[in-house]
């Protein structure tokens, strides 16, 4: 086995961005240096990919103002809105979306969603969608659409988008599913009709993508809902291993596992010989060809100079699995 | 200063020259801010009195700089890391737990002395609850204590002791003072608390609860804001385990119409209030009748005026959603107006005009009522 180290979604801005984008936001910094400081930083992070030997680069999403916006952007029938929701139990907000009408495509940049031209040369781009489940389950439904078409159109409209920025150099994209596993927001379980709605709605993405795609669960317990996600024609499944217990997984994985195993709600350290103890320990619950080592979400919940810290603990462990393996 | 001055003109604030002449006289950087404090919460204190307010909290928490850091900053064992993301380019400053936890000095009790010197109306003494506390913050030192290869088991434990150890050791001392210092109302905030609605979360929250207001005798109320979509209901299920709970002041304009009415058709923001009576929670409501943060949205004629980036709701919508409440409730004594959550991202013209509205608000809906 041969694990690698990847991120995946939003990296957290450091004390000087933050400063300036409060500035900007009062109306006391100007727009041109927010985006050069931004784009600087993004550089930052991909650099420190680099460093690690990373083979599957993440531009951080600095100008992300949440896991939702740019895809909201990009598609028809779909705004905005002017409401903000908790996202999910952490203590962040999101602009939660409203469908308005059908779902479909619409314009947009490559760089809307990677910024692979601050780092020209060879190199292989990771992007993380929310996924078609995840995006319907957040949003707010006015257009009439039944939850399942909601769910459907959602779907046909990433697989879209996703081949169209195959030919920006994207390499991977994970599909973010935390709703597939947690729904603190609703009431009732999701019935086995809804998840088979969600679980069809990935397979539509994947199928003849022309990019590797991954789904990754975080936030809750993925341990029922594993076994139907192995059977879809993705390249990778990822769970968050402060959620799921490990122990009580019987799981044989032909695909890679992607194991959120950074906590990225915690600021300690994780140390790298704990890191690949750990995974030894989970792999002997989960038969998988190989493990990807993760954070167990975006990183962005942390201070900079924490998740930085978490970046390198991640690279160091992969080494040390592969020592002792 | 010139917006200081209009200011204390417009409050009758006696005496501002001479004011600024002795903060701008105070050698000691320390000294000049416990005055500049001082002044401020006298401010706060006139400003919620013009508005008609008749009870007028702590002025606006002029004395805090956030109701996270304001108490971290005065916990032992409490370190800041750095600023995180709460949305777009808003942020606040997360502190870790290093070290058990202890309240290194009063938090509350300057603010309170000054309030109680200035205030010609009744106080109400926010503070922030154990639960946001510990859920704000990071936990490296009692996770550190904590065995066993179940990562989620292990964060509930360091979660739960670190809960408690902010209860004993740093909010009941510190309502002790208050209570000592003349507090007869202290409101709990919780806004973390309605984003976790997990049985045992839940469990932990009313266990906190319970315990920090162990043995005191004093009116207690919580006030929490902006949950996920059960988070109410959820809330409601627990509010009746909360011993001396006797008020809940929530927010709810955020997710209401912005047009006139009385019916459930107009006022569904407000639904999930029936809830809370329906488990059988049967004390009063601080409800929230004024939106506190941007607003995007249309309003419908007679219903308010959007100014910028605000909403100035009309008394008349306010009116509407009291009576509807009270409907809902059973008993208008039981309701209290609001707005959903702190002023503090409005402009002071602003925050005057929606206090305003929501006190002419009362008037009318009382009309409607008696």
């Amino acid at each position: 086995m041969c694990p690698s180290a990847q991120l995946a979604g939003l990296h957290p801005r450091s004390e000087e961005l933050i400063e300036l984008t409060r500035a900007y936001d009062r109306g006391h910094a100007d727009k041109a240096r927010t985006q050069k400081l931004v784009e600087t930083e993004t550089q930052q992070i991909i650099d420190l990919q680099k460093r690690l030997g990373f083979e599957y680069l993440v531009d951080g999403a600095l100008y992300w103002q949440d896991p939702l916006r740019p895809l909201t952007k990009s598609l028809k029938g779909v705004s905005s809105g002017s409401r903000y929701s908790r996202w999910f139990d952490t203590n962040t907000f999101y602009l939660k979306p409203v469908i308005k009408g059908k779902v479909s495509l619409g314009e947009f940049q490559p760089h809307d969603f990677v910024r692979s031209d601050l780092s020209p040369g060879p190199a292989k781009w990771k992007i993380a969608l929310p996924g078609p489940y995840t995006f319907s389950e957040l949003s707010e439904n006015k257009s009439g659409l039944s939850k399942e078409q909601l769910i459907l159109s959602i779907a046909n409209a990433e697989q879209k988008l996703i081949q169209t920025l195959a030919g920006s150099g994207i390499s991977l994209v994970q599909l973010s599913e935390p709703c597939l596993v947690y729904r603190p927001y609703r009431k009732e379980v999701a019935s086995s009709k809804e998840i088979q709605t969600a679980l069809d709605a990935i397979r539509i993405v994947a199928e003849h993508s022309s990019v590797k795609l991954a789904v990754q669960t975080s936030f809750g317990d993925a341990s029922a809902i594993l076994s139907q996600l192995v059977n879809l024609p993705l390249d990778a499944i990822g769970f968050d291993l402060y959620s799921t217990d490990y122990e009580k997984l019987r799981l044989k994985s032909p695909k890679p596992i992607v194991l959120g195993i950074v906590d990225s709600r915690e600021s300690h350290i994780e140390d790298p010989s704990w890191i690949a103890h750990t995974a030894t320990l989970v792999s002997k619950h989960v038969e998988a060809p190989d493990l990807v080592f993760s954070p167990n979400s975006d990183l962005k919940y942390l201070p900079r100079t924490v998740a930085d810290a978490k970046v390198e603990a991640l690279s160091s462990a992969t080494r040390i699995y592969k020592e002792t393996d | 200063m010139r917006e200081a001055e209009e200011w204390a003109d417009k409050l009758e604030v006696p005496s501002f020259h001479d004011k600024a002449k002795t903060i701008l006289k105070e050698s000691e950087v320390k000294d000049r801010a416990r005055t500049i404090l001082d002044l401020s919460t006298l401010y706060g204190l006139r400003l919620f009195e013009m508005a008609g307010l008749s009870n007028v909290g702590v002025g606006g928490e002029q004395q805090r700089v956030e109701m996270y850091e304001h108490v971290i900053r005065a916990v032992e064992g409490m370190a800041f890391l750095g600023h995180v993301q709460s949305f777009d380019y808003k942020y606040f400053r997360k502190a870790v737990a290093q070290d058990k936890v202890q309240r290194r000095r009063p938090i509350y009790l300057d603010e309170f002395s000054d309030v109680r010197r200035h205030a010609r109306s009744p106080v109400k003494v926010p503070i922030t609850g154990p639960y946001t506390l510990v859920d704000w913050s990071f936990n490296e030192y009692y996770l550190r204590k904590q065995t066993g290869n179940n990562l989620r088991l292990r964060k509930e434990g360091a979660r739960r002791e670190f809960l408690l150890d902010i209860v004993e050791k740093v909010l009941r001392p510190e309502i002790r003072d208050l209570i000592d210092a003349g507090a007869t109302w202290i409101q709990i905030d919780e806004p973390a608390v309605t984003t976790h609605p997990e049985p045992v979360e839940m469990g932990m929250f009313v266990e906190a609860w319970n315990e920090t207001v162990k043995g005191f005798s004093c009116k207690f109320s919580i006030h929490t804001c902006y949950p996920s979509e059960i988070g109410y209901e959820r809330l409601a299920e627990y509010a009746p385990k909360l011993d001396k709970c006797s008020q809940l002041a929530l927010e709810f304009a955020n997710r209401d119409s912005t047009k006139l009415g009385t019916e459930d058709d107009d006022r569904g923001g407000y639904e999930s209030l029936r809830g809370f009576v329906e488990n059988g929670f049967d004390g009063e409501f601080g409800l929230g009748v004024v939106h506190v943060h941007d607003f995007a949205g249309e309003v419908s004629t007679g219903a308010g005026r959007v100014q910028g980036r605000d909403i100035i709701e009309t008394p008349e919508l306010v009116r509407d959603r009291l009576v509807y409440a009270s409907r809902v409730v059973g008993d208008p004594a039981k309701i209290w107006a609001n707005p959903d959550c702190g002023l503090r991202t409005r402009s002071w013209d602003v925050a005057l005009a929606k206090l305003q509205s929501v006190v002419k608000g009362a008037e009318l809906a009382r009309e409607v009522l008696d």
